[in-house]
Formats: structure tokens, sequence, C-alpha cells
């Protein structure tokens, strides 16, 4: 076979294993803490920055971060890009309803959490938008009891 | 080119089936951390760092990215390397070259596994996935095939192939086997970062199934979740740095032919040939200046996924005559009071975190030298020449690396 | 330095959406190709460095079968899992290490027919945490990557239609870039549909199969190998944290310190001066402007007048991609190769319709990771010295 003549035959082989990952001890806390509707950060007690979603390291001051505080669960949304498309496993789809996928950066954390905001029209989003945390009801102990943000009032 | 040693190792806590407690992450951090705190160096130290694991066995693409912060890797070059089961020394050879280049002082190699969160058997089912489905396709019968029989039995299956040559060849017994399985495993036993820890006897392993023979389960590695760091310095930062420096006198690696190793395709070689290793150990002992590896070489750490190999790669490195490991065997020299002791962590045997495995042996022959081991194994002799040796890709691909007392003279 | 290195030979396939050939195929071709124009044969190489992932060829060790086409059975191999400019700089340490003389590096990626980009991308996200809430996903980023950086410099899709219209047409002049179109405009882009705002199809990389080779040589052997070495002056890498709500998104930190390692090593001052063209690994229109920034070949937030007044043409004052880089093909591990070996063309004169004048400096950069985490930069010259 010579490059430039052409393949007629594909092996077509999906490799879609189960794993089965430990979500760790901090996002195991956070998880735990927004059952409670509490979004909690951790703060590097050198930079003084409070990081969401936690985890182990400050890897500027290299530190093990151990001191808790809540954050949220209003915020103001920093960057924010308008969806027309999503991804299902890598292939770009159409969508009918334009989403809203944001930075927020929540009362009290240095960090900006990338957020779904639900409930605004894309033509009204902007920069400096005060939005809130809605959680799920009740609880089911996983990461998506923090369902979406939605716009303040 | 300038002399490179290890300065320091660490390890995650334990090495063990499922690390429940922490993410991959965090648990990779451990082991950086503990280097750290064996060496009394900071991430200031650090000028570069490289770091490998077996990516499918996560399921995470480049895994490096995900926890630059937590290996201290934050503004500093950092480079992947994955060459299959030798992942752990190749990163640790990288680490080598980029100190002896001139380019970087000190260098940290991380390598890792965490087993629990995949399927093991999977992430080596991939490794012939698209040939096994081109040939599926084609009509080939799986079970039935006399080329893919091997594929039954995961890794497993493959290596009964080698077995059963290496002892027709040797003239080894099967019961050789069962006697290294039981003395690898007592040495584990005294190894506080081994993962299978049960002092063993030939009886104990004799008692366990056939997988495939002459393989028993008690011939075969576990799957283990665990982490290495390890700080390799120039001559010039080492006095410095450390009390106690490992040299890394001799590297060599070598690979062939998927096809000439085992069965893809159909093709069935002897996967007990290994000619990759005496080519990789050559290169090895010719940098190190070693003429004769039998007489200068005080310890080895094999890699040895199934008890068979260890013999077997005795033999293949020129540690001893071809069919005479087992005898070695007999006579007690692969003790750990012997004159070779051979593995006395208890191997890859005791203790697979894949990524790690191939680092394992090079810092267990660091430490040994050092007159570091944490545990009950450091050997009683003098260790003067360590050999470290890595073993993969589809049984061939083979790194070696030689350790020692006292730098080259350059 | 204590040793130089050089660049003595390069080949890369034509990029396509589909190559056509299976990968052994495609990878024996080219060396043995290489091989042949260079008057060498495989036992003239001493080490080998891939540069594949497992995820983009769907198997584990995927090194292992590549070894075979490359030449490089019974020799000394490995591979990196990183951009290709990560795998020269290693080939290239490997050679000053003193062991070896000659390196064979190659790259490959068939994400044009193979596997699809945008998944594997998933699949560097945090398992336990951004692949669970399936928020973030490789275009969203750069989107809001994108978004960063244009609030804060007030510049506009325009602009970002500008510099991809630039790469297309940069790109049709190219006979290995996969996507180009002659006569581009920004309306042209601005015509192609959104994906997140302010990207558009056309913003964004095609899905590219593609491979690359560079023989790297010592300078022992380089002068023995090719009339016209291209050396490696300085190279540098460095990454960043993982997670982008603690990233400040309108610039790259990780490509400023690469760069700074890289332009240290070699002797480089003033890059904007130095430098004659530059070869950048960008996905998203968006991220050239930031890349070229943190490289230091045009002042910070200058991405609008770049634009504006094309000094980034071939014709212009910084020729950035006359190859039409990332937005003409992105082979995934053969980018960053490809960037080097494009540095080569145009420093040796052998680039055809996308030649830039007199050039003697060229630097290539590579990227890792969402929002180019990890960056790695390496500066090429026709100087020995
Ligand atoms: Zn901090």
């Amino acid at each position: 076979m010579k490059a430039g003549e052409r393949i007629v035959a594909h092996a077509v082989v999906p490799l879609d294993f189960t794993y089965n990952y430990r979500v760790g001890q901090y996002i195991e806390r956070y998880i735990k803490a927004l059952g409670e509707k509490k979004i909690m950060a951790v703060k590097c007690q050198d930079c003084g920055r409070v990081f969401v979603p936690p985890r182990k390291i400050c890897g500027t001051c290299n530190r093990i971060l151990d001191e808790w505080v809540e954050v949220g669960p209003e915020g103001t949304i920093e960057i924010f890009t308008i969806g027309h498309v999503k991804l299902n496993k890598g292939l770009v789809e159409k969508i009918d309803k334009p989403s809203i996928i944001a930075m927020v950066k929540l009362d009290g954390a240095s960090s900006l959490l990338p957020c779904v905001i639900n409930g605004l029209d894309p033509e009204k989003v902007k920069k400096g938008l005060r939005v809130k945390a809605v959680f799920k009801e009740p609880p089911e102990d996983s990461l998506f009891d923090l369902d979406h943000f939605e716009p303040v009032g | 080119m300038r002399n490179v040693g290890i300065i320091g190792v660490g390890y995650t806590p334990v090495f063990v089936s499922k690390r429940k407690d922490v993410n991959l992450a965090e648990m990779v951090s451990e082991s950086v951390e503990a280097v750290f705190r064996n060496t009394g160096l900071s991430p200031d130290d650090i000028d570069a760092i490289t770091f490998g694991n077996m990516q499918t066995f996560e399921g995470v693409n480049l895994p490096h990215l995900l926890m630059s912060e937590h290996i201290r890797a934050v503004d500093k070059p950092i480079i992947r390397i994955a060459t299959g089961g030798t992942t752990g020394m190749s990163t640790l050879q990288a680490a080598y070259y980029y100190v002896a280049s001139g380019i970087y002082d000190v260098v940290l190699a991380v390598s890792w596994e965490k087993q629990s969160e995949g399927d093991s058997q999977v992430g080596l089912a991939g490794i012939v996935m698209p040939e096994a489905m081109v040939m599926v396709q084609h009509g080939m019968d799986l079970l039935g095939g006399r080329g893919m029989g091997g594929m039954g039995g995961g890794s497993t299956g493959a290596a009964a192939y080698q077995a059963m040559s290496y002892l027709h060849h040797s003239g080894a017994d099967p019961e050789h086997i069962d006697k290294m399985a039981a003395l690898e495993r007592s040495n584990a036993a005294l190894n506080p970062y081994a993962h299978l820890r049960k002092k063993t006897t030939v009886e104990d392993v004799q008692a366990t199934p056939f997988i495939s023979w002459p393989l028993r389960y008690g011939h075969t590695c576990p799957t283990s979740d665990g982490a290495t760091a390890c700080i390799v310095a120039s001559e010039e930062k080492a006095a410095k740095l450390a009390d106690k420096v490992a040299w890394i006198i001799g590297v060599g690696c070598c690979t062939s032919d998927p096809s000439t190793a085992n069965f893809i395709e159909g093709q069935m070689t002897d996967p007990a040939d290994q000619t990759v290793c005496k080519i990789a150990a050559k290169k090895a002992y010719e940098m190190a200046g070693i003429e004769d590896p039998a007489k200068e070489i005080d310890l080895a750490e094999l890699y040895d996924g199934f008890a068979h190999q260890s013999l077997m790669w005795l033999e293949k490195l020129g540690l001893c005559k071809e069919g005479e490991a087992h005898k070695l065997l007999d006579r007690g020299v692969l003790n750990i009071d012997g004159d070779l002791p051979t593995n006395p962590s208890g191997g890859v045997f005791s203790t697979n975190a894949i990524g790690s495995s191939a680092m394992n042996r090079a810092t267990e022959c660091a430490l040994q030298i050092m007159r570091k081991i944490e545990g009950e194994h450091q050997v009683p002799k003098t260790v003067k020449k360590a050999l470290a040796h890595g073993w993969g890709g589809l049984f061939q691909y083979v790194t070696v690396m030689i350790l020692s007392d006292t730098p080259r003279k350059i | 330095m204590e040793r130089k290195v050089a660049v003595v030979g390069y080949a890369m396939t034509r990029q396509a959406s589909d190559i056509g050939v299976p990968r052994p195929i495609m990878l024996f071709e080219l060396v043995k190709g290489l091989f042949d124009q260079m008057g060498i044969t495989r036992d003239d190489i001493d080490t080998f460095v891939l540069c594949s992932n497992d995820f983009q060829c769907g198997r584990t060790i995927s090194n292992v079968f590549e070894d075979t086409p490359v030449g490089a059975y019974m020799k000394d191999e490995t591979k990196v899992e990183a951009d290709g400019v990560m795998a020269v700089m290693y080939g290239a340490i490997r050679i000053m290490s003193g062991l070896y003389d000659t390196a064979l590096v190659v790259g490959n990626s068939l994400g044009g027919s193979e596997f699809r980009p945008y998944l594997i991308m998933d699949y560097q996200l945090h398992p336990a945490y951004d692949r669970q809430l399936g928020i973030l996903n490789e275009p969203v980023t750069a989107a809001l990557q994108a978004k960063a950086y244009m609030e804060k410099y007030k510049i506009t899709e325009d602009h970002l239609n500008k510099i991809a219209a630039r790469l297309l047409r940069n790109a049709a002049k190219n006979p290995f870039a996969l996507r180009g179109k002659e006569d581009a405009t920004p309306e042209y882009i601005a015509s192609s549909e959104y994906l997140y705002e302010p990207l558009r199809e056309l913003h964004c990389y095609p899905f590219t199969d593609g491979a690359c080779a560079v023989v790297l040589a010592s300078d022992k052997r380089a002068k023995a190998l090719t009339d016209k070495p291209v050396w490696i002056k300085g190279f540098g890498d460095s990454i960043e944290g993982y997670f982008l709500g603690d990233r400040d998104l309108s610039w790259s930190r990780s490509a400023k310190v690469a760069a700074d390692r890289a332009y240290r090593m070699a002797g480089i001052s003033n890059p904007a001066k130095e430098i004659d063209v530059a070869e950048i690994s960008i996905k998203f229109a968006s991220q050239e402007p930031i890349i070229c920034e943190a490289l230091g070949l045009f002042p910070e937030g200058s991405g609008a007048e770049v634009a504006d007044r094309g000094l980034a043409e071939i014709g212009g004052e910084m020729p950035v991609c006359p190859s039409g880089g990332g937005l003409g093909a992105y082979p995934f591990s053969a980018m960053g190769l490809i960037r080097v070996a494009e540095c080569a063309k145009q420093i040796n004169g052998e680039a055809g319709d996308i030649q830039v004048k007199d050039v003697k400096t060229a630097v290539a950069h590579g990227q890792d990771g969402f929002c180019a985490q990890h960056n790695a930069v390496m500066v090429l010259s026709s100087e020995e010295g």
C-alpha cells in the first residue's frame, strides 16, 4: 500500500472502559457540605488565597492546605461564554436554546468557579452580574448537589 | 558528559491494592512530600521534573497537567515519559539525561500508578485491542486461534509461554519457580513499602492454583496503588545537597519488534529469547566500565512480573551463565545474605504499581548502596555496584541501569 | 551549552483529515523517505525519541508498535507523551549528555480519522471533578480564555476574524497544510457558525492526521550529515496550575517562563528584534496574541493593532505562522515537531511560497493542556555561534 491509496476498511473499536475514581479527601468534604447547602473552600495561610473547588496543595506556596472556609453562595460573573452547541462524546452537536457557561467569583473566594447559569436570557448576561447557587433538593451526595447558578433577585 | 547521582528517594507510605482515602493527585503528592522530607530539600531546589505512568490504567490523559501543583511543578520544566512497564526507569533515565546534559542540575523524577481506579487487565488488553479487533473482524477465532491463545489469561497467559520456554532451555524445574517466589515474598515481608508482605514457604506457593501452566497464582505479581519520587543531581550539586549518593554509572535501553516477541499477527516466536535484554545490558556495562558483570555486580533488582523471570533475567543480564540461575538459587546465592542478593525488596513480583515498578528497582539499588533501606531487607554485604532492570513493552523492551558507590571517571 | 545540537534533516507527511494509510505505513514511508533523502540508514541513528500518546492511539504502550516502522528495531528508544517541541528538546538533551551523536524524533497523530480530539481532551479533565460535572470542554475553555483576553485589551471578534483569515490564507500556500483558503477574508470567517462565543468554527483547529520526523546531530556529526545544519540555540518549558479559575487567562504565564528560559539559553535579549519568524502552536485564533505576547514577539495587549496593521503577515514586521499554524492543521503529537521543521525550512530558505525573507533566527512553540497550561519554546538559528 502506498501513501495516498485509500483504506476502505476501518476497524471501529470503541474504548469505553469504566473507571472508579476516588474523589479524594478534599472533594469528599466539598460534596458533603453541598448537601448542607454550603460551598466549602480551602484557604492558603501563606498567600491568603481561597481556593474552590478545594484541593490539597497551593502550588505557588508549596503549602498543604488545611484551613476550611465557607464561600458564596452568591457571587459575580467574571467571564462568560454563550454556547450554541454541546459536545457529545467529543462530537459537536447543535442545541436549540443557547447555554450560558460562566466563571463565577463566589463571595469570599479567590478562584473563579466554572458554572452553568440558568434562568437568564443569554442576551442579558454580562460581566459583573450577581448570581446565586441553586442546590438540589433533596441532596444526592454528589457534585451535582450544586445544580446551577441563577441571577440574584 | 558529567556525573549524575541519586540523592534521595521517597515512596507513598504504603503500596497496597486500594488507596481508597486519596485521589490520584493526592496519592502522588505523598511520594513527593516524602522525598523532600527524606532529603531536607524543598521544591526551590528542583530545576525540572520528569514524570511517568501508564495513563490508560487510570483513564486520565496527560495526568501531569492535572497534578502539577501536587508534584510541586508550578513554573518548572516538566516532561512526561511513558514506555509501558519500563516507564519508571525511562522516567529516571530522562532525569539522568537532563542532568548529564548540563542543562539542569537537580531533577525530580516521579512515577506512579493507581491501578485500583481502573481495571489493569483492561489497560493491558488495550495493548493488543486494535489488532485483536481487526483479526476478529477478519474471522479469527479468539479462543481457538493459536497466536491469540495467550490473550486468554491477560498478561499471565503470554508469560506462561515464556516460562515454559525458559524451563525447557535452562533445565530448571517448575519447583524452582516456586522457590524463587517464596524467596521474594519472604524478602517483601521485611520491606515496609512492599505490597504482599507475608513470609511465604515453597509449600504455600505450591498450594495456589495454576493459572496457565507452569504459572500458578502464587507466581504472579499483584496490582498496586503507589508512587515513587527520586531526586538526581550533578556531582557538584550532590556534594552540597547530600551526605550519600548512589551514582548512575551506566544506562541502557533496547526495543525490538512486538511481533518477534509474542503473538501479534499470528506469529509465535520465543518470548524467552530476550536478545533485547542482552543488548541493553551490554550498553550499560560498557558505559559503566564493567567487564565481568557476574563478578562486579553485588546486587540485582530485576523486573519480575512473574517469578520465573528473576531467574531468566539473571542469565540474560550475564550475572550468571545461561542455565545456572536455578543452581545459584539452590545454593542460597540469591538470598538477602547471599553473594548476589536478588530482589531483596521483594521485586515487582511483590509490589506492582506499574508506572513506578521499574523506577523502584533503581531506587532500591540506590538505597542499598547508601545503606538507607527502611525495613529489615538491607543486605549485610557492602554493595559497591548494583544492577536495576526494567522490562515492558510487549515482552520486548528492556531498560538497565547500573548504580555505584563511586562516580565514573570522566 | 557544552555540546551543540543541530537539526540536520526533517520530513513531514501532508496533513490531512484522513491520511488514508495505516499508522505503521505512514511512519515507515515518512522515515525511510527522510533517510533516503539524507543518504543515511537507520544505523546512523543512535537514539530514537517517539512522540505519541496512548489515548490518541487508542492502545497502551503505543510506542512499541511504532519502533519497527521508524527503524528503532534493536535500538535505544523512548517515548515522550507531550507536545512535539518537548520531544525535540529531549532528543537534543540526550545528545548533549554526550552518550549519543544522532537522534531521530518522530511524532504522529491521527486526530482526523482515528480519534475525536475534543473527546481526548475531555480525558485531560480532573476525573473526579470537571469530567464528572461536564461543564468544561476544550472549546468552552478556549472561549473563556478568548473572552478574558479580549475584554482586558479591548479587542473584538473582527480582530479574531482577521487572525483566522490570515492563517487560512497562509495555509493555502502551504502544500502540507490541511485547511487553507487563498482568499479568506474576515467576513468569510464571520460567516461560519458559533460554537461558544466568541469562537466560531473557523477560529478552531481542524481535526488532523499527520506525522513529522526530525533528525538531530551533535556538532561533531552535523556537518557530515548536511550542508545546512539548523542549530538549536535554546529551549525551555514551563507548566502552571491545573484549575482555570486560579489562572489569569488573559495571558500565559507558563509561555512567558518557558520563553524566558529559552531566550536566556540562546542569548536573546530582545526577541521582537532578534527573531525573524515564529511558528507557534495555537488551537484557536484567540490564542495567537496571548502566546505571541508571552513570547515577547509583540507588546502586551497589542492583539488589535497587530491584526489591524497586518504585522504578523508573511511580509510583516514579525511573521507568525507563515505555514498557517494550528488553523491550517493541528495533528496533536506531531504539531510541535512540525513547528520545528517549519522553522528549519524558513532558515534554510526552503519554504517556497511561504518563505519569509532573510530568516536567521526562528522560534518554535508547542503547548499541552487547557488554555495552554504547559508551554515549550525552542530557538533555532543558522548560526552555530
Ligand atoms: Zn499560597
